[in-house]
């Protein structure tokens, strides 16, 4: 009775195949010839649509996504791209269906989590167009779900903010009191904590995604009562500005730009950040549609959670550099506590180790305690993905100072 | 010498007033087309596309509508209490209480099923009003300026909306997002078959916005209210009850701007999101006067502001504009359309070298 069952894999192996085969024929055939691409077009012409909630010029989430979006459009010759920004929870649904009905896209990516129902709805309603929802977790035939996550880079951000700062306190300005920002800045936290277990993280809410003032002023708060080094998730340089302004006039903060490249904004501040490469989830998705690996019959348990092992998250402030030059030597003059490898070293060997394929480190490894001395996390256990990625997430690891609830 | 003189217009027949709105819009047109023109984009195509958009498909059309339904219940209370002017800002934060009052009877109620979507329209009724009453209050005891409160008001009702979210509302399975679970299918309207038209508030703001009218054309109360607007001394002289009228037209516009958040949890989000109003209540302020603050008229004006708005949509769809551009193109039009309002009551003297010119 196990034959059958064996040949059905290999009937699959075989598939799958002859799929990557197929897609590497395709590309390699269509990209040597210059002008004659049209050996790379796979049967037909795509269009995707993409629907941002912010501008896309906003320096964060919507433009990187928007950056991705022109990525894959130059490097897949049969796709045709269209967007639309600024659109409001409210009036997502409307925008989805326009694209679908009235603009001819086959595939509508939606990059909000507000926009989750909305995208489930229409999807529900056009059963023959694929949709992507980021950041989400409801999937139907037609639509699938992806997300990149930040939290090993954040660690490796903590790491350096605990051996940098001289205060002994460091800031972290947020967005929402979500299970996201709250595991972003655990994973942050852990890393101080590992650099220098004498250190605080003083957390400010700000119950926004984009508010470049209410980011400078609660930096300046944090400034004010002592700290020295800053981590934020919001969706503006202002922060990064801010810090650089301080040290035209004489002092020197320590700052992680988050999410598009801020380093040339603050030379002299940022010492690293994270990045992100949505294009590599855009072109796998689009290439798997283009090839008929994914249509309307099979997105049902589709779900991307890619991170650096896949190279869709960046350690660094500008790509290809993973920490600011002028902070190298610092770094790697400051040891972690009672161990003989310098900080620099710490954070390029576990970049390193969760790059590999089986990800032989992880941040969330126990014991890690709550503010309340509890045990989350057991010594030598990994959390799971539930505990990270779920409102399970709802607690802060004993070294913040501030409330998980906002 | 240039000097330029503003005078009452004594005389304004009704094709005069016509033609200088048309006059206006198309001079509107004009300018925005040039924008249009900047951008590489001929103006006429750009139009075609916009009105296609908003009235010329199916898709569009039915769109126009379910913008249409917020924006009409509001525009049509707003109208009334305007007319007693009474200067509600406030239709914003009554429409967030009216879909706060639906979503507590949805998810949070006893209430037997087949009774909800009643429930939830009465409730968001009184929620509204409610709020609208208090800012009323003031203005009749204290004579606190009701366009302070009832903006403040708005504030507070975001706040409050806030609180719900992302407290005692978040849903359980929102995974700390603050957004309310999703109604039960019995809390839902029904919409018509594939628009997303729910038409229960649409049969209800038609019904409305007549009763309005003939409430302000044919009753006694309204022939007060436009006393009390026109001349609220000449009205006390007369004995009639300021105050009472004061609070009629807050209850009335506070209770329809309520149905109206009904409306947009019930029938379009299906739960109560932190973004269930993108501005309803205070883009509703322009057509209430545009319609010249009879019912039925900004009725009409709410179909043609939403159908606006939605046509602009392909501004940045099919045209590959940037979003500021739609904004740009609505506030133009809608800026035009308003400062209309002037010319038709006053003429301009331009005397500029012994010449005169009037506008």
């Amino acid at each position: 009775m196990s034959i059958p069952k064996i040949s059905g894999i290999m009937v699959l192996l075989i598939a799958i195949f002859f799929a990557v085969g197929v897609a590497i024929g395709y590309v390699a055939g269509g990209w040597g010839k210059v002008p004659g691409y049209e050996y790379g077009m796979p049967v037909k012409k795509l269009k995707a649509g993409f629907i941002y909630v912010g501008p896309v010029e906003d320096f964060g989430w919507t433009a990187a996504h928007d950056q991705a979006r022109k990525h894959v459009e130059k490097l897949f010759p049969w796709l045709e791209t269209v967007y639309v920004e600024s659109v409001e929870e409210a009036e997502a649904a409307r925008y989805i269906e326009r694209l679908v009905r009235e603009e001819g896209a086959d595939i509508v990516f939606t990059t909000s989590y507000g926009f989750m129902d909305p995208t489930i709805d229409v999807a529900q309603r056009y059963p023959d167009k694929l949709f992507f929802h980021c950041s989400g977790f409801k999937r139907r035939p037609n639509s699938g779900t992806y997300f990149v996550d930040f939290y090993q880079v954040y660690y490796l951000n903590g790491l350096m903010a605990g051996a940098l700062t001289k205060t002994g306190k460091v800031g972290y300005v947020a967005a929402h009191p979500i299970p996201e920002v709250i595991r972003h800045i655990n994973a942050f936290a852990l890393g101080v904590k590992e650099a220098n277990p004498e250190a605080k993280v003083y957390v400010r809410w700000l119950h926004e995604w984009y508010a470049p003032e209410l980011a400078r002023e609660a930096a300046q708060a944090l400034v004010s009562i002592g700290v020295d080094t800053l981590a934020f998730t919001e969706d503006s340089t202002a922060i990064v500005e801010f810090a650089q302004q301080q040290y035209e006039q004489g002092k020197q903060l320590y700052v992680f730009s988050h999410y598009s490249p801020m380093q040339n904004v603050g030379p002299d501040v940022v010492v690293s950040g994270q990045l992100v490469h949505w294009e590599v989830i855009y072109a796998d998705i689009l290439m798997k549609v283009a090839l008929n690996v994914y249509n309307n019959t099979n997105l049902e348990n589709v779900d991307y959670l890619w991170m650096l092992k896949e190279g869709a998250v960046e350690l660094g402030g500008k790509p290809g550099v993973p920490v600011n030059p002028k902070f190298i030597d610092e770094l790697k003059n400051k040891y972690l506590p009672g161990k003989s490898i310098s900080a620099y070293d710490a954070v390029m060997n576990r970049l390193a180790l969760m790059k590999e394929a089986n990800v032989p480190f992880d941040p969330f490894t126990g014991p890690i305690m709550d503010q309340n001395g509890n045990i989350k996390i057991q010594a030598g256990q990994r959390a799971t993905i539930e505990q990270l990625f779920t409102e399970q997430m709802n607690w802060f690891v004993d070294n913040i100072i501030g409330s998980p609830s906002g | 010498m240039m000097q330029i003189r503003v005078e009452k217009r004594i005389v304004v027949s009704k094709g005069f007033n016509a033609s200088i709105r048309i006059f206006t819009l198309l001079l509107s047109l004009v300018l925005v087309g040039i924008l249009f023109a900047i951008y590489g984009i001929n103006p006429l195509e750009a139009y075609a596309r916009i009105f296609m958009n908003a009235f010329g498909s199916e898709f569009g059309l039915s769109e126009t509508i379910v913008k249409m339904l917020p924006i009409g219940l509001c525009a049509t209370g707003l109208a009334i209490a305007y007319k007693a002017r009474v200067l509600n800002i406030g239709a914003e934060g009554q429409l967030i209480l009216g879909a706060m009052a639906a979503t507590w009877i949805a998810l949070y109620s006893n209430i037997p099923s087949s009774l909800v979507g009643a429930v939830m329209l009465l409730a968001g009724f009184a929620a509204g009003a409610l709020w609208a009453a208090i800012p009323a209050v003031l203005k009749i005891k204290l004579n606190v300026n009701e366009v302070i409160t009832t903006l403040m008001m708005n504030y507070i009702s975001l706040e409050l909306l806030d609180y719900v979210l992302t407290g005692p509302w978040k849903g359980p399975s929102q995974r700390g997002f603050p957004l309310t679970d999703p109604f039960p299918s019995y809390a839902r309207f029904p919409l018509i078959g594939g628009t997303r038209i729910h038409y229960y508030t649409l049969i209800l703001l038609l019904v409305l916005a007549i009763i309005l009218y003939v409430f302000m054309s044919r009753t006694r109360i309204g022939y007060e209210i436009k006393i009390v607007g026109s001349n609220p001394e000449a009205a006390r002289y007369a004995g009639i009850n300021v105050s009472k009228n004061i609070l009629t037209v807050m209850l009335i516009s506070g209770g329809l701007a309520g149905i109206a958040g009904v409306g947009e949890v019930a029938g379009v989000q299906g739960r109560l999101i932190e973004n269930i109003s993108p501005g309803y209540g205070y883009t509703a302020i322009i057509p209430a006067w545009l319609g010249g603050l009879n019912p039925l008229a900004a009725l009409l004006a709410s179909f043609f502001i939403s159908g606006l708005m939605v046509g602009s949509d392909s501004v940045q769809v099919s045209l590959r504009l940037r979003a500021s551009f739609v904004d740009v193109f609505n506030g133009m039009i809608l800026l035009f359309f308003i400062g209309s309002e002037i010319l038709t009551r006053y003429r301009i003297l331009i005397e500029a070298r012994g010449r005169k010119i009037w506008i």
